[in-house]
């Protein structure tokens, strides 16, 4: 039996205690998978993990609220979940977590680019997975591509590929990437000036189109209708047109995400102008890890940095004696 | 809204780099202001009428008062716009005076940046909205921290009002640093025999409960309502049936123990009473020194005890109370001299310290106030005072002057003379600090009466030669270098805050300077309150002083904490933070991060939501910055209204 047909099977037996099993199923396309929300045993079948399971079904825990749920989780979904459980956003109790080595995830855009001159990425009728590499069927033949050429830059830095607190694991466990500086790009950013930055972030945010997708998109952005962005009491943001909103939506966006985004992606994924918000969440990720030590979605019993108030931090010297 | 706006003048302390005149005449043009004026004194009689006028003939809803700092005039000005018939949260105060005036000289620029303040002031007051605040009942019971002198003022001083006293010391008896005293200057009269008394009312007052060997686990709640965590230590002797007969320190076989009270000069015993005069007069086991808590052997206190008093296997209990008012009275500890190489570090047994020596001239102490080297026990002849060791030296962090050194050194002086009259005291000193009642005529007679040679200089080094101790150092009047042949080398040690005072601190949440010592209100207006609201300050604790200004301060705080009790009801302060519960997802980070425990998590038609508790939450903010969605917002300091003074300030 291969690893898909062991997952289906754990699915198939979480399904007779648990009423909805969040997974993946085919999509609308062939180079994209769709989330898929398994009830019933002709559900099961549709199931599909591996390259294309690229969404993070942490997504819609805060909304299963109060009814038990399963998940079958990457590594990456695994922390966002430890991350809603350590803020005490969705119980433990009330999850049922399957986890699977994940070898990393496709990033279609890079598809895109390696088919540019070719065909566009919605002419590709098939995708076969062959061990380290993709076979598409395009318009003008058979395409080869590497897995690590297309798959997502999360998964080039992924130290935790194997959901480490699922309740039940299948497959043998992968080991993590951890030769490489996890924030070596940010350190390259870093190097522009001050001016440059801007410059950099206002030429981004001027296709900012205020869908609020990345908000969307994101497994710990919990206040929903509620969000600053539309909010007139607070009114933190105002409807005027300009740059000056979107690059401050931005920034409280990823103010409320220090010390709790996981660095999942989907922010940046589910922008439809390709803006690379993450790097913004990142920043503030890296500061929280050396200031406090702290990577969210660990360790589900740590208190979140953020979220809890000391008079003196260990790390913070407000006073020298 | 109409808005009226008021510059001060503050005399020339604004008006002298601030034109006011044409701050006024901007602030005019301000949205929703209906009338602006300058005025010279605005706190003033006549400029808090002309407020008021202004009020009824403009029909004003709400008045913006640029001036100083509202810590000093927010109430005053609160209370005026009360007085003509508006809310009292419909105002806003601009600083222009710490803010402006008072920091630069370019008038232009400060008169811009004062038309700023006041555009924000304004910008905000649009959005206040009318507060009222609620009362809640108050404890009549107050907490003193620290059995010293002060605190025993403290303590005494309340009681007798009628407040019901919590007394809480750490050590096994009350007294503190005046009961290990053997005379106090300037009247060399017998510390015991002033203090013992005091001490013997504080365990007989029916309205004082004295919790000695405890101290404060912690403190939660608010000023009218503290709940506190008392930690009574285990003394491993039932203190109602010990009657204090001492049998046991007799017979305890741990001879070797260090004596806390007497300062180490002798040994003591491993269950003790501190002395003659404790309060409360009952035994303690120290456990480190203990034979039977430590090594599992020995018993001998239980076996004669001839009540049955001692409990080996007693543990720490917790107190629990709640209160009205606290006042801390914890005191000073002496700095750690020992970092000092050249005064031997703590390496040559004839060096003793101030506090050691008071000890070994008390009657009551280990040598039975007879004065002996520590090394040899032989009477020295030749005993030199070094003051300032640790006091005045910035190189160790203590720049400050211990104020108390000067004078117990003379009377140390004294009293070496006095208990051997073939002596010779020599002291070396900064500057004789004496501005004390009858203080400088003390250390006049100290150098004219007794002999004793004052020589201005520092000591560079202590070395032993023989059974003798050179003090090398300078005489700065004489130029010249001086070495004396000492006997006995005492040191005048200065003193810093206690030392788990910044722990204290912390639990009763008021500010410590960098020294540890707390800070009062206001330097010269608030010498015994804090910035939280109900607790007050005793003694050394708030920066060193001698008995007199500790007794005195003793009495000041237990007057602001009977002014304070003396009221059946206190009204809340309703700057407080309010939660939309439509907005709140129930992540409960607010609990987690308030430091008042203000907010708990209710259910609201089953969803978890947090809930303000209205006269716990104190208005810090901490939960308003915290919470994601803006859910919690500070009353009087909204998102919007912070907001607005931010688009006041920064158009474009």
């Amino acid at each position: 039996m291969s690893i898909q047909d062991d997952i289906k099977a754990a699915i198939a037996k979480a399904l007779q205690d648990i009423p909805c099993v969040i997974g993946w199923g085919a999509g609308p396309e062939p180079l994209r998978a769709t989330p898929l929300f398994m009830r019933n045993a002709a559900d099961v079948e549709n199931f599909t993990a591996g390259f294309l399971a690229v969404n993070n079904p942490a997504l819609y825990l805060p909304s299963c609220k109060g009814v038990k749920t399963a998940l079958v989780v990457k590594g990456c979904d695994a922390r966002s979940v430890g991350q809603l459980v350590a803020e005490n956003l969705v119980k433990r109790d009330e999850l049922y977590l399957i986890g699977y080595p994940c070898s990393g995830v496709i990033d279609v855009d890079k598809v895109a680019a390696r088919l540019e001159g070719k065909c566009e990425p919605g002419e590709v009728t098939r995708l076969r997975e062959e061990n380290e590499d993709v076979i598409l069927d395009t318009p003008g033949g058979e395409v080869r591509l590497a897995k690590k050429d297309i798959a997502a830059d999360k998964c080039a830095r992924c130290r935790y590929p194997n959901a480490e607190s699922a309740d039940v694991f299948i497959g043998e466990k992968r080991a993590p990437v951890v030769d490489q500086d996890e924030y070596a790009d940010l350190a390259d950013f870093e190097k522009l000036s001050l001016e440059e930055r801007k410059a950099f972030w206002e030429k981004e945010l001027s296709r900012c189109i205020r869908c609020y997708a990345c908000r969307n998109a994101c497994p710990l952005c919990v206040c929903r209708d509620h969000c600053v962005a539309s909010s007139r009491e607070p009114h933190w943001l105002t409807q005027a047109d300009g740059v000056r909103d979107k690059l401050f939506f931005q920034l409280i966006h990823a103010t409320h995400l220090a010390g709790r985004c996981t660095g999942c992606g989907e922010c940046e994924r589910a922008c439809p102008v390709g803006i690379p918000v993450l790097t913004l969440k990142r920043a503030f990720s890296r500061q929280v890890e050396d200031m406090f030590g702290y990577m969210a979605g660990i360790d589900v019993n740590t208190t979140p940095p953020l979220l809890t108030f000391r008079l003196e931090e260990p790390e913070i010297k407000e006073r020298e004696w | 809204m109409r808005i009226g706006v008021f510059i001060c003048h503050c005399g020339s302390n604004i008006a002298g780099t601030v034109d006011c005149a044409a701050v006024a005449a901007k602030a005019a043009t301000y949205p929703d202001v209906a009338y602006a004026t300058d005025i010279m004194y605005a706190c003033a009689e006549p400029g808090q009428d002309a407020i008021i006028a202004a009020i009824k003939e403009h029909q004003l809803s709400g008045v913006v008062v640029a001036s100083c700092t509202p810590r000093m005039h927010e109430p005053t000005f609160r209370k005026t716009v009360e007085r003509a018939g508006l809310n009292r949260y419909m105002f806003e105060m601009a600083n222009i005076r710490e803010h402006v005036s008072w920091i630069g000289k370019d008038i232009e620029a400060n008169t811009n940046k004062a038309a700023e303040l006041v555009r924000m002031a304004a910008a905000k007051l649009r959005l206040n909205k009318e507060l009222k605040p609620k009362s809640f009942p108050v404890t009549k019971r107050l907490l003193v921290v620290g059995g010293g002198v002060a605190g025993i003022q403290a303590a005494l001083d309340a009681a007798d009002a009628g407040l019901e006293v919590i007394l809480v010391e750490k050590q096994p008896t009350i007294g503190g640093k005046m009961a290990k005293l053997d005379k106090t200057f300037p009247t060399v009269d017998c510390s015991s025999c002033i203090l013992g008394p005091r001490m013997v009312d504080v365990a007989q007052h029916p309205n004082i409960t004295l919790y000695a060997y405890s101290e404060v686990e912690s403190v939660s709640g608010y000023v009218g309502n503290f709940d506190v965590k008392i930690r009574k230590k285990a003394s491993y002797v039932d203190w109602v049936k010990c009657t204090g007969c001492g049998l046991c320190t007799e017979k305890c076989p741990a001879r070797k123990s260090y004596d806390r009270f007497n300062e180490g000069v002798g040994p003591t015993t491993a269950i003790i009473i501190p002395f003659p005069q404790a309060i409360p007069k009952k035994a303690s086991i120290e456990r480190e020194h203990c034979r039977l808590l430590t090594g599992g052997k020995c018993g001998v206190c239980a076996k004669v005890c001839p009540t049955g008093a001692i409990n080996y296997a007693m543990e720490d209990e917790i107190i629990e109370a709640r209160v009205g008012g606290i006042v801390a009275a914890t005191g000073y500890d002496l700095i750690d001299w020992k970092i000092y190489e050249e005064y031997g570090g703590g390496r040559y047994p004839d060096v003793v310290t101030s506090l050691q020596y008071e000890r070994m001239l008390s009657a009551s102490g280990p040598t039975g106030g007879h004065i002996k080297r520590p090394s040899d026990g032989v009477e020295p002849k030749d005993v030199v005072f070094i003051q300032c060791v640790g006091s005045r030296d910035p190189s160790i962090g203590r720049p400050y002057c211990s104020g108390f050194c000067c004078m117990y050194t003379a009377k140390q002086a004294i009293l070496t003379k006095d208990h051997i009259p073939d002596s010779q005291s020599y002291v070396f000193y900064m500057d004789i600090r004496s501005p004390g009642k009858g203080y400088d005529e003390f250390t006049r007679r100290v150098q004219e009466e007794y002999k004793a040679r004052y020589i201005r200089g520092r000591v560079s080094l202590v070395y032993p030669k023989g059974n003798k101790l050179i003090v090398r150092g300078a005489d700065t009047l004489m130029g010249v270098q001086v070495e004396v042949e000492a006997d006995l080398v005492v040191l005048a040690v200065g003193a810093e805050a206690a030392s788990e005072s910044a722990k204290l601190a912390e639990k009763l949440r008021i500010s410590y300077d960098s020294y540890g010592f707390f800070m009062e209100g206001h330097p010269k207006l608030k010498p015994v309150e804090t910035n939280t609201a109900g607790v007050f300050l005793a003694g050394a604790c708030q920066g060193l002083k001698d008995i007199p200004s500790s007794v005195a301060q003793g009495s000041a705080a237990a007057a602001k904490a009977i002014g304070l009790l003396s009221r059946d009801m206190l009204d809340s302060d309703p700057q407080i933070a309010f939660v939309s519960a439509n907005r709140c997802v129930g992540c409960g980070k607010c609990i987690e991060v308030c430091p008042f425990k203000a907010i708990q998590e209710i259910d609201l038609r089953g969803q978890p939501k947090a809930e303000v508790i209205e006269t716990v939450c104190q208005g810090c903010g901490l939960c308003n910055a915290t919470c994601p969605q803006g859910a919690i917002q500070l009353s009087h300091f909204t998102d919007n209204q912070i907001l607005a003074e931010v688009e006041a300030l920064c158009r474009f």
